[in-house]
């Protein structure tokens, strides 16, 4: 069970690797939030904690609500062009995902998470999602992108966490939490305060600004 | 004794000059001045009257008697009648050196002090004599305190071997000996040209009393130093004893003089001045000299 | 608790009492100094800055001389180079006040990294930052890492202490800084960096090879050479006296070097001899320059130029200055009875003496070196009788000289302390000798209990040299005496009349101010002569109203800046090249930072496995 569910984050976020354009980005985003909370319900049915339950209802609450809606919120503001521009083509990039899956197959192998277990699938699929996420980051024009490569990452890093030392105390979860959604939100207004001052959000171009 | 031996420095300082004097007029084939004209001179500059230039300070008046004072002191660190000790532990060769250098500080500052261009120009040029020759003395000096054992003048009085490198430190200490006491071909003393005059541009402005006891001061130098180049290449010692041997002493020392004396106005009859930036190839090979003695010293010759 | 810090970090041994001691010596007279010579330039608060910029200087130096750990001994070297920078800048209005800021700011920082590095080798092998472990652990490092870090030592403090070819920023600060400051910084500031060297080469490090000492002596004698010719040249009275503090710290380190290279020979009594020669002159010229820099602070002050060719007559406008100065420039000739001429004669005998000892090449050697150090000596004499010639006597060359007034009680106070020392320095000379064996003896680690270092009857071990001898009090008084004789002589013989009128120049009786000799003609010898090293370039420009009637005739010469053109602006215009060509690095897209950064952390979790 848990198996197929790692399986559908992973496929949500070569999901988000072929999106061409902004609001298939977001859903994907959405997705991956979503399985998220699949597998950390799960987690807390079988172990029976109340925090990991709060911690779902988090995460179904602020990643895959709150933020997908506020930044389609930010996307209709802008008025852009919904064209994510991309410097690896997304054929491309599919290709290079599963390449960068491997590799974190590897890595999770020689971190002596042995093979064939699940947690060491769990470690090799956060991995792959945190690379995949800087990967985001490297080839997408759009500052949105790099906004939603961050937030990617976070999601990665949690389900590392959680898959190798069953979850970060619980505050720090909670303080973790908050400050995604603030930087999501501070990350919104600044993509809102480029677009007003440079009239578009194609990172790009801040090229022109070298010295 | 002490007190004899600068009697008689200061007595036949003079005398040293006037020798010098008549053999270049001897060569030259004049009938000359007679060999007792620096004593005239000297007491002809104390009978006359002083001028002071009124651009000058206090440094101008003082000067006369530092360098005066300075040549005195250099004659008492040179040993004429002890030998195996110094009179006074006052210093070496090295502090020898010094001294005189206390003495052309002085004059060149009073010469800068009228404010006139000689004075100026004759600064200029003997500072630039004077830094040439340092380096040289220097070797000389190390090739003799090689020699000898120490840089104390009382080592290399008294009798030694004359070996190879005394012989050439003494050739060099002689080109050496011709720049300080400002002979042909560094410097004519019977000349008043601007071209031509370092020391006596120096002393242009002097008259009087003043004036005396430099050119006193400039006839003790040049003893001293004849005395030194004798010291190294007719080394003898006597005991001394009763007068007469005293007084043995004092003509062998007085003869010893005389021929470097005798050399230095060969010297002088047969070379012309160099122009003031040969001189600094000169003094180099000087330099070159002191540096042959000191592989001389080595090689042990 | 205080005693364990002191304990801790400090180490009171007689080489550190002895800098402690230098460096009072020039601060005391610098702060009386300087409450006459800030005041009506400044603002107060400014002057109130001013005071505890020095104050927290003063501190700083004091304690790099003092402590024992390297970590402290960085923190403290930093403090003093950061203080003293901001004092350099002081004048902030005056743009080469920050030029010549910057230049020091960066050339000390470049000496401060070797010598970091020179530490981390250190800690590597002691594991420990304390210098007695360190001295331990460093009997039993091999050899090519003792000479590399020596190499170390000798370039970062070097760079302090004005070694050539690293002493660019001496003529650019020491100028610009305000007149006390460039007191302590000639006088007291290069001389830790000496102290740096004799600790950490001498005491830390051990010496077992020959070569080091032959190296320190060779860039000393070089430097003292290149310092002096550069000082000869010069027109602006402080940079003549950076210059010429550049020479200085070449006669020091002949001191120190011979001290290396007698150690590594195994004559006990000659290395300590020579590095009490050195560590004479060091105090020596602490306090002669400390003098001559204050007297050129009056002149200054009194005048308002630096430039010697516009005074002149000063001597009769500022007597007491010029005495100072005076006084000053005969201890740096060496002039005897005076301490320069102790120090300089101690350096000449260490040459001589340890030429006996040594075999045929490095006789030859030691005795050319010492010739070199005779040469730079006469330069040095012709120097500052150029200085004070052309700044003090004659007429006044222009209207600043004319109007210049003697120094205020404040700075004529600094200067008679310091002018004090020198006679002091120069008659003692027996005394101060004997407090320094202690000295040498410490840093060097020889037992000196069966030597003697009496100046009057320096008695050595038979089979070295036979005796000589040195007293400067009996010539001190002989000098008088005999001065006094002639002075009698002049007063009793013959006519007693003196006139004063005009000066006869030959006849020529309208002489003026136009007419005297200066500073560049008075060097113009010196600059032919040298003139392979100095390359001296002119310009001449004639105005004519006809063929045979010049109406004016414009002539200016220059020397080049050797160092400058050759070796530092081909190195910094190599860097910018560098530097330029890694901007293609930087384009400033976002997506590309970011990819060194993935990429990075990529190769690096890879060849983490790999290890």
């Amino acid at each position: 069970m848990q198996g197929i569910i790692l399986f559908l984050l992973l496929a949500s976020t070569y999901l988000m690797i072929i999106a061409k354009r902004v609001p298939a980005l977001i859903r994907g985003f959405r997705y991956q939030s979503f399985f998220l909370f699949l597998a950390t319900f799960i987690a807390a049915f079988k172990e029976n904690q109340v925090e990991l339950y709060v911690v779902s209802v988090m995460i179904i609450l602020v990643k895959v609500i709150l933020i997908p809606y506020f930044l389609d919120l930010t996307v209709k503001k802008i008025n852009v062009d919904e064209n994510l521009g991309l410097f690896v083509n997304s054929q491309l990039s599919l290709a290079l995902a599963p390449v960068f899956t491997y590799y974190s197959w590897v890595l999770s192998v020689n971190l002596g998470f042995g093979q064939g277990t699940l947690q060491s699938a769990a470690v090799a699929v956060a991995f792959s999602v945190i690379s995949i996420g800087a990967f985001l980051m490297v080839s997408r024009m759009k500052a949105f992108t790099q906004v939603v490569g961050i937030l990617i990452m976070e999601n990665g890093i949690f389900l590392f966490a959680s898959s190798v030392s069953g979850g970060m105390p619980f505050f720090a979860e909670i303080a973790i939490f908050f400050d995604v959604f603030i930087s999501a939100v501070i990350m919104g207004i600044f993509v809102f305060r480029i677009n007003k001052l440079f009239t578009h959000i194609d990172v790009n171009k801040l090229s022109r600004l070298k010295g | 004794m002490i007190i004899l031996q600068i009697i008689l420095f200061i007595l036949i300082a003079p005398l040293l000059s006037g020798l010098i004097t008549v053999i270049k007029n001897y060569l030259r084939m004049r009938k000359g001045q007679s060999i007792l004209q620096p004593y005239y001179n000297l007491v002809k500059f104390f009978y006359k009257d002083e001028v002071i230039s009124e651009t000058a300070s206090w440094i101008f008046r003082v000067a006369p008697f530092i360098v005066f004072s300075s040549a005195l002191v250099a004659s008492m660190l040179v040993p004429v009648f002890i030998f195996n000790r110094p009179i006074l532990p006052v210093g070496d060769f090295i502090a020898l050196v010094f001294i005189f250098t206390l003495g052309r500080f002085f004059l060149a500052l009073a010469a800068l002090d009228t404010g006139s261009s000689f004075g100026g120009m004759g600064s200029s040029r003997e500072m630039f004599i004077a830094s040439f020759v340092e380096p040289a003395l220097c070797m000389v000096i190390f090739a003799i305190s090689l020699q000898f054992g120490s840089t104390d003048i009382t080592a290399f009085s008294g009798l030694h071997p004359i070996t190879v490198s005394s012989v050439v430190a003494a050739l060099a200490l002689f080109l050496l000996v011709i720049a300080e006491t400002s002979r042909i071909p560094i410097d004519n003393q019977e000349t008043h040209l601007e071209l031509t005059m370092v020391h006596e541009a120096m002393v242009l402005e002097y008259s009087g009393r003043s004036l005396a006891l430099i050119e006193l001061a400039a006839y003790l130098k040049q003893m001293i130093f004849f005395f030194l180049i004798a010291q190294l290449i007719f080394p003898i010692g006597l005991p001394l004893g009763n007068f007469v041997q005293v007084f043995l002493w004092s003509l062998w020392f007085i003869a010893r003089i005389a021929v470097i004396a005798i050399a230095v106005a060969v010297v002088e009859v047969n070379l012309a001045k160099l122009r003031l930036f040969r001189v600094a190839d000169f003094l180099g090979f000087a330099f070159v000299l002191g540096i042959i003695a000191v592989v001389c010293s080595i090689l042990g010759a | 608790m205080l005693n364990l810090l002191i304990e801790r970090f400090f180490l009171f041994d007689p080489l550190a009492l002895f800098f402690l001691v230098v460096i009072f010596i020039i601060s005391l007279p610098s702060f009386i100094y300087s409450f006459s010579y800030l005041k009506g330039e400044y603002p107060a608060f400014k002057i109130f800055s001013a005071q505890i910029l020095l104050f927290v200087f003063v501190l700083s130096m004091a304690f790099v001389v003092s402590v024992s750990n390297c970590l402290v001994f960085l923190i403290f070297w930093e403090i003093m180079s950061l203080v003293s920078y901001f004092l350099v800048v002081f004048d902030t209005n005056n743009e080469r006040s920050i030029k010549a800021g910057l230049v020091y700011i960066v050339m000390t920082h470049i000496g401060t990294a070797f010598i970091i590095a020179a530490f981390m080798i250190l800690y590597n092998h002691a594991h420990s930052f304390d210098f007695i472990a360190i001295k331990n652990a460093c009997s039993v490092m091999p050899q090519r890492t003792k000479d590399i870090v020596f190499l170390l030592f000798l370039i970062g403090f070097g760079t302090k202490a004005g070694i050539v070819p690293l002493h660019i920023w001496l003529p650019y600060a020491h100028p610009q800084a305000p007149s006390h400051i460039s007191s302590i910084m000639s006088g007291v500031m290069i001389k830790t960096a000496i102290y740096g060297i004799i600790r950490f080469v001498i005491f830390i490090l051990g010496i077992n090879t020959s070569w080091w000492g032959i190296l320190v002596l060779i860039l000393a004698t070089i430097t003292s050479l290149v310092g002096i010719i550069y000082a000869l040249m010069e027109r602006d009275i402080k940079r003549l006296l950076a210059y010429s503090s550049v020479e200085n710290i070449g006669i020091i380190l002949s001191g120190v070097g011979l001290a290396m290279y007698f150690i590594s020979l195994n004559l006990s009594y000659l290395a300590v001899f020579s590095l009490i020669a050195g560590l004479y002159h060091l105090i020596n010229h602490a306090i002669f320059k400390g003098l001559l820099f204050l007297c050129a602070g009056s002149v200054y002050k009194a005048t308002g130029t630096r430039d010697m060719e516009k005074l002149g007559g000063l001597i009769k406008k500022m007597p007491h200055t010029a005495v100072y100065f005076l006084l000053g420039a005969m201890a740096i000739s060496a002039l005897p009875p005076l301490n320069g001429f102790v120090s300089e004669w101690l350096t000449l005998q260490a040459f001589f003496l340890g030429a006996f000892n040594a075999i045929g090449g490095s006789k030859i050697f030691l005795g050319i070196c010492a010739a070199m150090l005779a040469l730079t000596s006469g330069l040095a004499v012709a120097c500052f009788v150029k200085a004070f010639g052309i700044i003090f006597l004659a007429k006044p060359r222009s209207h600043y000289a004319e109007s210049a007034k003697e120094a205020a009680l404040p700075m004529r106070i600094g200067m008679l302390i310091l002018a004090v020392f020198t006679v002091i320095f120069g008659l003692a000379a027996a005394l101060v000798i004997k407090s320094l064996s202690g000295v040498s003896s410490s840093a060097l680690g020889i037992d000196i209990s069966n030597m003697s270092f009496f100046l009057n009857s320096l008695r050595f071990a038979p089979q070295i040299a036979k005796n000589t001898y040195l007293s400067t009090p009996l010539l001190a008084l002989l000098l008088v005496l005999f001065s006094v004789i002639g002075f009698v002589i002049y007063r009793v013989f013959g006519n007693r009349r003196a006139v004063i009128y005009k000066t006869w120049d030959c006849g020529y009786y309208k002489l003026g101010p136009r007419n005297e000799y200066t500073a560049t003609a008075f060097s113009k010898p010196f600059r032919i002569a040298f003139s392979f090293f100095l390359l001296p370039y002119r310009k001449t420009q004639k105005i004519r109203e006809s063929f045979y009637h010049i109406k004016s005739f414009t002539y200016e010469t220059h020397t080049t800046k050797v160092f400058k053109k050759y070796i530092y602006n081909p190195l910094f215009a190599f860097m910018l090249k560098l530097a330029k060509s890694m901007r293609k690095m930087q384009p400033g897209s976002i997506h590309l930072y970011l990819g060194y950064i993935f990429i990075t952390l990529v190769l690096l979790i890879i060849f983490m496995e790999r290890f």
